[in-house]
């Protein structure tokens, strides 16, 4: 054998193996549910009526999908706000005010990272719990008078009940992700800095912020699309939607049309929706963020 | 790295913040803990954050495990897992080894095809997913499951080992290949082990990916005994609304988080690492 079919062989042995699982479980899926979704269908073989693009004119008469796009939004929006702010500041905290025990901090604030999404659902759905929760327990002992809401169970507040766990699941992964960036910044950028008098405002606002802009854009653009994708599991162990739909996400409709109303066809289409507005959305935030590039020689 | 000036009350400041944050970050495990060791009567007379009265009820977690299945859950999550890693780590480190050391016809878009699936939302998979596991004939069996979660972290497992081959010297396998070694021989004898500290990187990434996830195992799993945590969890959850049993369900989230929490707490710098080479693009 020739080494030039030896080498053929070897990169072939290598690479085709894993090339075809991921044809079979990710490259065929997409084509398959762009493909469900021009169908009325409902998972049973026999009946797959052809409809074209009626599911996504269906979509934009259907009020539950604007629900659930704003709720998507507002998730968003705070995540990106709550999540960014706490994680800049722990992130400069840790690296530049030379504080102790940095190690410990960094461990720990990365826990609740660790926990599975249904974890998170079942410890926060015990602390909203109306009648033995946290927070109600702490509300009656500062008020002195029994206080039993709702928050999940009540329109007014459930949508905001699910930020809290949200943001808190979600700090120490961009907080690593900063550190790692401000790590990255030469020290004598900031030693210049200091001979100048430039105090740490200042620091932050012309050293640290500008040179971790490309890392601060990674985190705004991953916060959407995980939050466009990962907003179902939490909806739905901490409220399914619900009530009537407040807490209604495009990710938890899909599963409910899918797997609960069998409309295979509505809920592809649904995906399919996920999937232009992730993409959109981090093509316009791209765009929006777009600083000049600082390169450090 | 030089550090700076900062005034008392920005550090008592800045102090107060880490500190109340550690809490937020540590105090639910703990109370999950002490409620998981109470009975009913417990919940609803104290308050939530009471410590559990003796004599602690430890016994709530055998019964989760016997009664709500979670000797089953626990099996099946970790053969989900383990096999799922160490499918991930061939798959992954063949291909990011075969992409860091040679170029080929189409070597590049297939490198561009992996990394642009990062931005599918992969909820929009979950109805394909179902009926393709039904066409393979492959609802509620392990092989599949396997399969489909190693596929899953492949392109950003590749992304942070092919930077890891790429840093090493070409000298040694060009060495190897003169000695008459084979190229397999040089990547399993020689390149693999030098990529140790990569492939533990990537593969603690993923057990801790697999052992939480949650969508696929949803749709995918409908048979109770094949349930892995998450699942079993969740539904043990939805059964709180016919019976009420905080405690088992504590101990429930407890089997459910100290595994995988002691597995972060050994690795925890290797994660950090993880998240520094996967993020730093």
């Amino acid at each position: 054998m020739t080494s030039q079919r030896k080498r053929g062989l070897f990169i072939a042995s290598f690479i085709l193996p894993t090339f075809v699982i991921y044809c079979i479980f990710t490259l065929y899926p997409i084509i398959r549910a762009l493909y469900i979704s021009l169908f009325e269908w409902s998972g049973a073989s026999d009946n797959m009526n052809y409809i074209g693009f009626n599911n996504f004119r269906d979509m934009f008469a259907d009020p539950i999908i604007y629900k659930a796009m704003v709720n998507d939004y507002f998730l968003i929006f705070w995540k990106v706000f709550g999540i960014l702010i706490a994680a800049l500041f722990f992130a400069v905290a840790l690296t530049r005010f030379g504080m102790r025990g940095t190690g410990f901090y960094r461990a720990v604030f990365f826990f609740p990272n660790v926990l599975s999404i249904v974890v998170i659902a079942v410890l926060w759905r015990f602390i909203y719990n109306p009648s033995y929760g946290f927070l109600n327990g702490i509300l009656s002992f500062i008020l002195g008078r029994p206080v039993d809401i709702p928050w999940l169970g009540d329109s007014t507040y459930s949508i905001w009940a699910l930020l809290p766990p949200a943001i808190w699941a979600g700090i120490g992964f961009y907080m690593l992700l900063l550190i790692a960036a401000i790590k990255s910044i030469p020290a004598s950028l900031y030693e210049s800095a200091e001979i100048d008098g430039a105090r740490q405002w200042k620091q932050f606002t012309h050293i640290t912020l500008p040179l971790i802009w490309e890392q601060v854009k990674v985190s705004v653009v991953l916060i959407v699309i995980t939050s466009l994708n990962g907003s179902f599991a939490i909806v739905s162990v901490m409220t399914e939607g619900g009530p009537d739909n407040a807490t209604q996400v495009l990710g938890y409709y899909l599963y409910q049309m899918g797997f609960k109303q069998y409309h295979m066809g509505y809920a592809s289409a649904i995906g399919v929706l996920i999937l232009v507005l992730s993409l959109v959305t981090t093509f316009v935030l791209q765009r929006l963020m777009k600083k000049e590039v600082i390169e450090i020689s | 790295m030089k550090v700076n000036r900062i005034n008392l009350p920005a550090r008592l400041f800045s102090t107060l913040l880490l500190f109340i944050w550690t809490v937020c970050c540590v105090y639910p495990l703990i109370f999950s803990l002490f409620d998981s060791l109470k009975d009913n009567q417990q919940f609803y007379s104290g308050n939530a954050w009471d410590l559990p009265k003796l004599p602690l009820l430890w016994s709530n977690f055998s019964y989760t495990w016997t009664n709500y299945n979670f000797g089953y859950y626990f099996l099946n999550t970790i053969i989900v897992t383990v096999g799922s890693m160490l499918l991930a780590l061939l798959l992954t480190a063949t291909t990011a080894y075969v992409l860091a050391r040679f170029t080929f016809r189409g070597s590049g878009l297939l490198y561009y095809l992996y990394l642009a699936s990062l931005t599918i939302p992969t909820l929009m998979l979950i109805v394909p997913m179902f009926f393709l596991f039904s066409d393979l004939r492959v609802n509620n069996s392990y092989g599949g499951i396997i399969l489909l979660y190693s596929i899953t972290t492949m392109p950003i497992g590749m992304f942070i080992l092919l930077g890891f081959f790429k840093s090493l010297p070409r000298e040694l396998e060009e060495a190897a290949i003169m000695d008459g070694a084979s190229l397999y021989g040089v990547f399993f004898k020689i390149m693999l082990p030098l990529a140790m500290p990569g492939l533990i990187t990537i593969s603690i990434i993923n057990v801790l990916s697999f052992w939480n996830e949650y969508q696929y195992a949803l749709v995918l799993l409908s048979d109770a005994y094949k349930y892995t945590l998450p699942i079993g969890l969740a539904f043990m959850q939805g059964e709180m609304q016919y019976r009420i049993e905080f405690g088992p369900l504590f101990a429930g989230l407890m089997i459910s988080t100290i595994p995988i929490l002691l597995i972060y707490i050994i690795f925890q710098r290797r994660i950090n690492e993880g998240i520094v080479a996967g993020a730093i693009k």
